[in-house]
């Protein structure tokens, strides 16, 4: 807090600011329900690396070209870049202080997040599909 | 009047702080490094959808000795954030908030992280 | 960005050294930080060798020694000396508390002393504090109600109702818990903070009170309210022993709870 400002503003006048937002609730549940999300899928994910560690390509080829492989797969891409986009929203809240900056870096996360999300699915995609 | 000057106390320079804290920071840190992360984890399934050379490349630098510490750190950092996760959901439920509940909750959440660690490790390896 | 770093202005230089009192066998090193406005000096790091044969137990009892024996310059606020009225709350070994409360046996060799962080200081151990109470005004901290006492008498509570609000009407406002927070460092100037609140929880749970859900709505914010991240401090720093994080986790799952 530095309140070394000019403004003769009162000090409650700064309190106060621009009100509430009436807003926050939504992103703080889903926050939370993607991370409960994560946590059998994670698992799920890491079982599946440890299972395909050591054999090559066509190993990999055929575990995710199975239905149920490359469903959890898509849900766990889904659902870990809505959580990463989400998270780091609040960390950009936390320590950008510029508005302007602040938002730009949160459309840019937002943008690189889904954009890599939908990249990662369609590989998925490609594959189970045999493509 | 000298209030337009008046100096700032010294917060982070100053504060010893609680290992409650560090591990909240650390929660961070690895939520930041994950998400870097996912650029690695996305490579590796576009390069498996276009075709075995392009995967074998991604395989090759993985097996290398930077993709081997990079992938130490991903999945140190992976289960840091899971086991500190699942500690923020139990506080989320208004659990587990007296603080020798936290300071058993730290050494948990620091001891399932580093065994979590080694068993994949030994697993894979 | 936040500033992770202190201003050039608020940069701690070294200070002035206070030798120990003469015939003085067992001492003890206060480094306390000291500020003068009517200077435009930085503020510095001042020791002073304590006589600790002839001194009281707590640190504030060192700190008076220090103002009556050594150097009347030194400026901190105090009062009941017992803990209840907060207003000796300071930076002590590291960590917020009350000097009237926190034995000196329990610090370091040398006592580090230092103002509330992250505050503006108008001298010495004195910060500013009028955002925090400007924030707790914005809560308004009284009883709202619509209905009408009943004539010639009070707003009854069962033993129950009246539970709900203990480890909440024992917070003093000392702000050690709201200043000890790292969220309440780079954003105070938007989120609440953890007495400010415990306060809020403790009227959202007066069963006597009827605003409830105007209560929440002025908080339901990403900023006032949410900017807790459950880091923990505040509970670490409370010396009342209360727990602000418990009761915020309090008003986020009420904040669930009327959404379905």
């Amino acid at each position: 807090m530095t309140s070394n400002s000019s403004s003769l503003r009162s000090p409650l006048g700064r309190a106060r600011g621009l009100g509430s937002a009436k807003e926050g609730t939504h992103h703080w549940w889903v926050q939370r329900l993607t991370a409960i999300a994560l946590i059998p899928l994670t698992m799920w994910l890491v079982a599946s690396i440890v299972a395909l560690s050591g054999s090559g390509y066509d190993a990999f080829i055929l575990w995710f070209g199975q239905p149920i492989n490359a469903t959890v797969m898509i849900l766990f891409l889904g659902v870990a870049f809505h959580h990463a986009q989400l998270g780091m929203q609040v960390v950009i809240e936390d320590y950008v202080s510029h508005h302007g900056w602040r938002v730009t870096l949160n459309i840019l996360v937002k943008f690189a997040c889904y954009g890599l999300a939908t990249l990662s699915i369609v590989s998925i995609l490609t594959i189970a599909f045999g493509a | 009047m000298a209030t337009q000057n008046r100096p700032l106390s010294p917060h982070l320079q100053v504060y010893r702080l609680p290992l409650t804290a560090l591990m909240s920071i650390t929660h961070r840190i690895t939520g930041v490094g994950l998400t870097f992360g996912t650029l690695l984890l996305t490579w590796w399934i576009t390069a498996a959808a276009y075709g075995k050379p392009e995967f074998d490349q991604v395989q090759a630098f993985l097996g290398s000795w930077i993709g081997l510490i990079l992938l130490l750190g991903f999945s140190f950092a992976l289960f840091f954030h899971l086991c500190n996760g699942l500690r923020h959901l139990f506080w989320d439920f208004g659990r587990y908030f007296e603080l020798h509940e936290t300071r058993r909750a730290d050494v948990i959440v620091l001891i399932g992280a580093a065994a979590m660690t080694a068993a994949t490790w030994v697993m894979v390896l | 960005m936040v500033e992770f770093t202190l201003p050039k202005n608020s940069k701690v230089k070294k200070g002035t050294k206070h030798p120990k009192p003469e015939g003085a066998t067992n001492t003890r090193t206060f480094s306390v930080y000291r500020y003068d406005p009517d200077t435009e000096s930085n503020p510095q790091l001042d020791s002073y060798e304590v006589d600790m044969d002839s001194c009281g137990p707590m640190v504030l009892d060192a700190l008076l020694k220090i103002k009556d024996e050594m150097d009347s310059t030194l400026t901190l606020r105090r009062s009941c000396r017992e803990g209840i009225c907060g207003s000796c709350a300071m930076n002590i070994d590291g960590r917020n508390t009350l000097a009237c409360l926190k034995p000196i046996e329990e610090c370091k060799s040398d006592v580090k002393v230092y103002p509330l962080p992250h505050l503006p200081v108008v001298k010495d151990l004195v910060p500013d504090v009028n955002h925090i109470y400007a924030q707790l005004t914005s809560i308004e901290p009284w009883i709202k109600a619509d209905t009408p006492p009943p004539p010639n008498g009070e707003r009854k509570q069962s033993p129950e109702e009246r539970a709900k609000l203990d480890g909440l009407w024992e917070c003093i406002l000392c702000f050690c818990c709201t200043t000890s927070c790292p969220s309440y460092w780079w954003n105070g100037d938007r989120y609440l903070g953890p007495a400010v609140l415990l306060q809020a929880a403790r009227w959202i749970n007066d069963s006597r009170d009827e605003a409830t859900g105007e209560r929440l709505d002025e908080l339901e914010d990403p900023f006032r309210l949410y900017r807790c991240h459950t880091i923990m401090n505040c509970t670490n720093a409370c010396p009342k022993g209360l727990n602000p994080a418990k009761a915020i986790a309090d008003i986020k799952s009420k904040m669930m709870e009327r959404l379905g």
